[in-house]
Formats: C-alpha cells, sequence, structure tokens
C-alpha cells in the first residue's frame, strides 16, 4: 500500500541527496534525475486504478481535512502526476548527454524541484499549499531559463521572474480574501461555503487567483514572457516548461474556477480568452523564422485551443481538453527534444538551416514530423483524438453560438498546419545547403541517450491516436473529477 | 470616521501594493523594479496578516487561564506570511542575481536598452 504522499516527498528528498550524490561520484549526479522520476512514474500508475474508484485522500499529523494539509489523489489528479512523471523521466534520460556544461549539479536539483512542484500542484487539496508548490515550480523554472547564461537567457528570465512574481503576489491577494472570508484554506471546504456568500464578494478573489495564475498558465494577456523565456531555456528545459509548466497553470486555474468557485457565469469569457489567444499564438507563430521561438508560440495557441475547451464546462468538453493536454504535452515535447540535436549539430536556430535533416538525422526527422503532424491534428496521431473530441463538444453545445466559436478556432489549425507543413517539407525535400564550409555531409544521429525517449513519445504518440480507448477511459472521470464539485467536497470532507 | 478606524490597515496594505505595481510598470531601472515587487510582497504580506488581526488581541498561547480564545489573534494567517516572506525573499535573491548577471552581460541595467529579444 503506497501512499500518494511518496509521489512528493521521494523526488523532493533526491533533489537535495543529487548534491550528497555529487560528492561520491559526479558521474552518478545525472541518474539521479532518472531515478526520482521512474520512482514517481511507477507510484502513480500503481495508484491510478485504485484512484479511478475513490480518490485517495492523504492526512498529514493526523488532523481530518478541513484542518490540515491534505493531498486529493483523484483520478485528475493522478493523471497529470503521471503524465509529469512520464514526460519528466524522458526529459530526464535525454538530459543525461545533452547538458554537458555549467552547474549541471545545480541543474539537476531545479530540474527535479520543478518537477516536484508540478506533481505537488496537481495533488494538493489545500490552496495555500497549492500556491507553495507554484512557487517551487516557477523559482526552479526561472532560474533554469537562465541556466546557459548568455544574454538571451538571462534577459529573458529576468523578464518571466518580474512577471511571474507579480502574479504570484496576485494570486496570494486572492488568497488571503479568500482566506479572510471562510477561515479556511481547504478547497473543498471554500468551494462547500462559497454559496453562502455573495457572488460579487467572491468574485474580487476569483478575479486576482485567476489573473494570478493564468500568467504561468500563459493566458492570452498574461504571456508576453513564454516564447522568449521557452526559446531562450537549453531545449530539454523548453520540453518541460511548455509539456508541463504551462500545464500546471492551466490544471489551477481550471481547479479554481471548476471546483472552488463553480463559476459558470464567466466561462463565456474564458471560452472567448482561450480563442483570442489561440489566434494570436498561431499567427505568431507563422511569422517566425527561429525553430524555438515558433515552438513556443505554437504552444501559447495549444493553450488557447485548451482553455476554449475548458470553457464548454460539459464533460465531452472537459474530456477534450485533458486530450488536449495530454497530446500537447507528448508531442511539444518531441518536437523540443528533437528540435535541441538539430540545432547542436546545425548552429543555428533559424527554420531554414534545417534543410536537408531527412537525410542528416532521419529518425529524429521522423520523430518531429510524427510530433508536428500530431498537434496539427492529422488522423492516426494523438491529436485528432483531442481536437476531434472538442469538435463534438461544440457541436454538442446548446446553441450555434459555440459551433461559430468552434469554426474560428479551426482557423487556427489551418494556420497551425501551413506552417508545420512548412517545416516538414524542408526536413525531407530540400537539399541541404553547400555554402557552410566544416559541415560534414552524410548521417550525424542524435546520440541514443537522446533518441530513446524521443522514439518513446512518438511511439505513444501513435500508439495513443491509433487506440484512443486506451486514455479516454481515464480522462472521462479524470473530466467528471473536474467538473463534479459536489463529489470533490463529498470525498475530502466526508459525509 | 469609524470605518477609516476599521479599515485603515488594509486601505495601508493595498496602498504598498499599488505602489509597488506603479514602480514596476513605470520605472526604467531593474533595480528599482526589483524594489517594486518587495513593494508588493510586503503589502501582500501585511495584508495577510490583518486578515487574522483581532485589536487589542494577544498571541494563541494559553498562558494564564483568564485569557480566552476570543482575545487571540488568528495564527494560521502568520504561519501563512511566514513561508510567503520565504519566498519572496528567494525569489528577490534570484532576481538581484539575474541582475547582477545583466550587468555583466549589457553594462547597463536600464531596461530600455536590453532589448534583444521582442515579440
Amino acid at each position: 500500500m503506497v501512499s500518494p504522499i511518496l509521489l512528493i516527498a521521494v523526488p523532493l528528498g533526491l533533489a537535495f541527496a543529487v548534491l550528497l550524490v555529487g560528492f561520491i561520484s559526479r558521474k552518478l549526479v545525472k541518474y539521479v534525475p532518472v531515478l526520482a522520476m521512474a520512482f514517481n512514474l511507477v507510484v502513480s500508475l500503481l495508484l491510478l486504478p485504485r484512484a479511478l474508484t475513490e480518490p485517495i485522500i492523504v492526512r498529514t499529523g493526523s488532523w481530518g481535512p478541513p484542518f490540515s494539509i491534505h493531498l486529493v489523489a483523484g483520478p485528475l489528479g493522478l493523471l497529470l502526476a503521471s503524465l509529469v512523471a512520464l514526460i519528466g523521466l524522458m526529459v530526464a534520460v535525454y538530459g543525461t548527454d545533452y547538458i554537458r556544461e555549467g552547474a549541471t549539479r545545480m541543474y539537476h536539483v531545479l530540474y527535479i524541484l520543478l518537477l516536484t512542484g508540478a506533481t505537488g500542484i496537481v495533488l494538493t487539496g489545500d490552496i495555500f499549499n497549492l500556491f507553495v508548490f507554484f512557487e517551487i515550480l516557477c523559482i526552479s523554472s526561472y532560474a533554469l531559463v537562465a541556466y546557459r547564461g548568455d544574454k538571451a537567457g538571462i534577459e529573458s528570465a529576468a523578464k518571466y521572474l518580474i512577471q511571474g512574481a507579480i502574479g504570484s503576489s496576485l494570486a496570494l491577494i486572492g488568497i488571503g480574501l479568500l482566506y479572510g472570508m471562510f477561515g479556511t484554506l481547504s478547497m473543498a471546504d471554500i468551494a462547500r461555503n462559497i454559496s453562502s456568500v455573495s457572488p460579487l464578494t467572491v468574485f474580487a478573489s476569483m478575479a486576482f487567483l485567476v489573473t494570478g495564475f493564468g500568467v504561468e498558465a500563459a493566458i492570452f494577456p498574461l504571456n508576453a514572457w513564454l516564447p522568449d523565456a521557452h526559446s531562450s531555456a537549453p531545449s530539454s528545459i523548453s520540453a518541460i516548461l511548455s509539456g508541463i509548466a504551462i500545464k500546471a497553470g492551466i490544471y489551477t486555474v481550471a481547479r479554481v474556477l471548476f471546483t472552488l468557485y463553480g463559476a459558470e457565469s464567466v466561462l463565456l469569457f474564458v471560452a472567448i480568452l482561450g480563442l483570442v489567444t489561440l489566434l494570436i499564438g498561431e499567427m505568431s507563430a507563422f511569422s517566425q523564422n527561429n525553430i524555438k521561438r515558433l515552438l513556443a508560440y505554437s504552444s501559447i495557441g495549444q493553450v488557447g485551443l485548451i482553455v476554449f475547451a475548458l470553457g464548454m464546462a460539459s464533460v465531452t468538453g472537459v474530456t477534450g481538453a485533458l486530450f488536449l493536454i495530454v497530446s500537447h504535452c507528448l508531442a511539444k515535447s518531441v518536437l523540443f527534444l528533437s528540435a535541441g540535436y538539430m540545432i547542436h549539430r546545425t548552429g543555428s536556430m533559424e527554420i531554414s538551416s534545417l534543410d536537408g535533416m531527412g537525410q542528416r538525422m532521419p529518425l529524429s526527422s521522423l520523430c518531429f514530423t510524427v510530433g508536428a503532424f500530431s498537434l496539427i491534428g492529422l488522423p492516426p496521431f494523438i491529436g485528432f483524438a483531442g481536437k476531434f473530441t472538442v469538435i463534438q463538444a461544440a457541436v454538442e453545445q446548446a446553441g450555434s453560438f459555440f459551433t461559430v466559436l468552434m469554426a474560428i478556432a479551426l482557423v487556427g489549425t489551418v494556420i497551425e498546419g501551413a506552417y508545420f507543413f512548412r517545416i516538414v517539407q524542408r526536413l525531407y525535400f530540400k537539399p541541404q545547403s553547400q555554402g557552410s564550409p566544416g559541415e560534414t555531409k552524410g548521417r550525424q544521429e542524435a546520440p541514443v541517450s537522446a533518441l530513446i525517449p524521443i522514439v518513446v513519445l512518438a511511439v505513444m504518440i501513435v500508439a495513443t491516436g491509433v487506440y484512443p480507448k486506451l486514455l479516454s477511459m481515464v480522462l472521462k472521470p479524470a473530466a467528471t473529477d473536474l467538473l463534479n464539485k459536489a463529489d470533490y467536497i463529498r470525498h475530502v470532507l466526508g459525509g | 470616521m469609524r470605518f477609516l478606524y476599521e479599515y485603515a490597515h488594509y486601505a495601508g496594505c493595498f496602498a504598498l501594493v499599488f505602489i509597488g505595481l506603479y514602480i514596476v510598470l513605470v520605472k526604467h531601472n531593474l533595480i528599482k523594479v526589483i524594489i517594486g515587487i518587495g513593494l508588493i510582497d510586503t503589502g501582500v504580506n501585511l495584508f495577510l496578516v490583518t486578515t487574522g488581526y483581532i485589536r487589542a488581541g494577544t498571541a494563541p498561547v494559553f498562558s494564564r487561564l483568564a485569557e480566552k480564545p476570543e482575545q487571540m489573534v488568528d495564527p494560521v494567517p502568520q504561519a501563512l506570511v511566514l513561508t510567503a516572506i520565504v519566498i519572496g525573499v528567494s525569489v528577490l535573491a534570484l532576481a538581484l542575481s539575474l541582475a547582477i548577471r545583466l550587468y555583466g552581460r549589457y553594462g547597463t541595467l536600464d531596461l530600455r536598452k536590453i532589448k534583444e529579444l521582442k515579440w
């Protein structure tokens, strides 16, 4: 009988054990994140079947839920925890060879801390505890963006830090307002009492919380930091930021909106905000010449689509949003990881330098193509299942308003297709540019430690795309977990 | 006047937050921006403490039997603030270390001149 608390405690312990291991052997250090994340993956997958029947509530210090900090490991929490662990494990394997220069020990410490923060966010049932984990995630990602210490990295880290720090201060004000009104920090307890006060009074705290956490979720007016931070960080960190950090932000916003407030009236606004985010992200991505910036803007676009789907607030809509979360996680990690070694080989982030990569790095290019096609939503890949579910939800919605919005959202997909096809065309159908001296012809495939995670993730994209039932049997309960406020309160507080 | 007496401390906290926000938005020097973030942090922390404050209250420790729980301030916000202060300090420390590195690379702290990355 394992407890979900191990998902947080073990990586947190291992994060600081990295420094001790460093005294024994410097070579062993890079395997500690792999160990931590492998442990998390196994434990969260072991717990998942049990959570599907009933959420696991962990009491700390033997105090019952409203008074203590408690963990709520429901279907959604454990699904996201296993996703964090999976991506974390793959990127950790990738990082064993990719991260060579600089303070590598610090990289591994911060890396584990970032993932611990993300795991804590999705598992906790206490709003202030959520804030603390959120800060663990944010602070380690600020530092990791600046890891390489070059001009762009430091500048974007400073930008990210300033915006993130203001965001978390706003979230803290929201938490303070909630505590002042209800005298409790347990999310279930707040959710139970929220209908007892007038909606106008709780609106201020909701606005603060959503704005504060929305900075990390990169919802439209709050995402100025994202393209810089994602493109200046080392590629492994870009994959984690795009795959995990944004998703943690989206999860928090969704939890606050659905479980804490049950706010139906603002959801239309949220959906439109998502739509604006989507269109702006995709249009900016279209005009980029830098491969990593392009991927970062495409992340903004995907976040917009996810938020749009969440705004529909139906079981199908939220299932679609979770589908997209999983598919974006897998696809964007593959894209960033395979682009990482392509950039390493050519020494340039320009898209034009990727010409003829299909011959030089066949396997990486193939996986890049799989990831790109999945993001666009082509049929045999998981992205298709996600987008299809979202469209289905929009059509199911009463009134034709959401169908019209969905039609606009699909324009974003067309733009997405345009820029990804352009890159794939360059990979395969353009000859390698001749001019640059010192470039060797022939194969220069990425090392095995990089190929394993890329290929595994690409295979997962295809496997879940061919057989989406594999995922949807977990996603449906997870969506109900998010939407059904009464059940959440009943499970946590009992009675 | 009664209203002012009751709620003056809230106004003070939010004034600090807004002063900090103003500094972050308007000033161009990175160090001043970091000071602004520090002010926001302080304002938020003060606000958290005031949510649990009782006028002429005591610490929630039963040292004398005559003390009633109604006269004790709420200890939870103080525990929260303690955590929030630690987080704030680490963010500020990281921000200052980034400022040092930024100065080393660009030779200036003026945010108008540090503009390599744009949307």
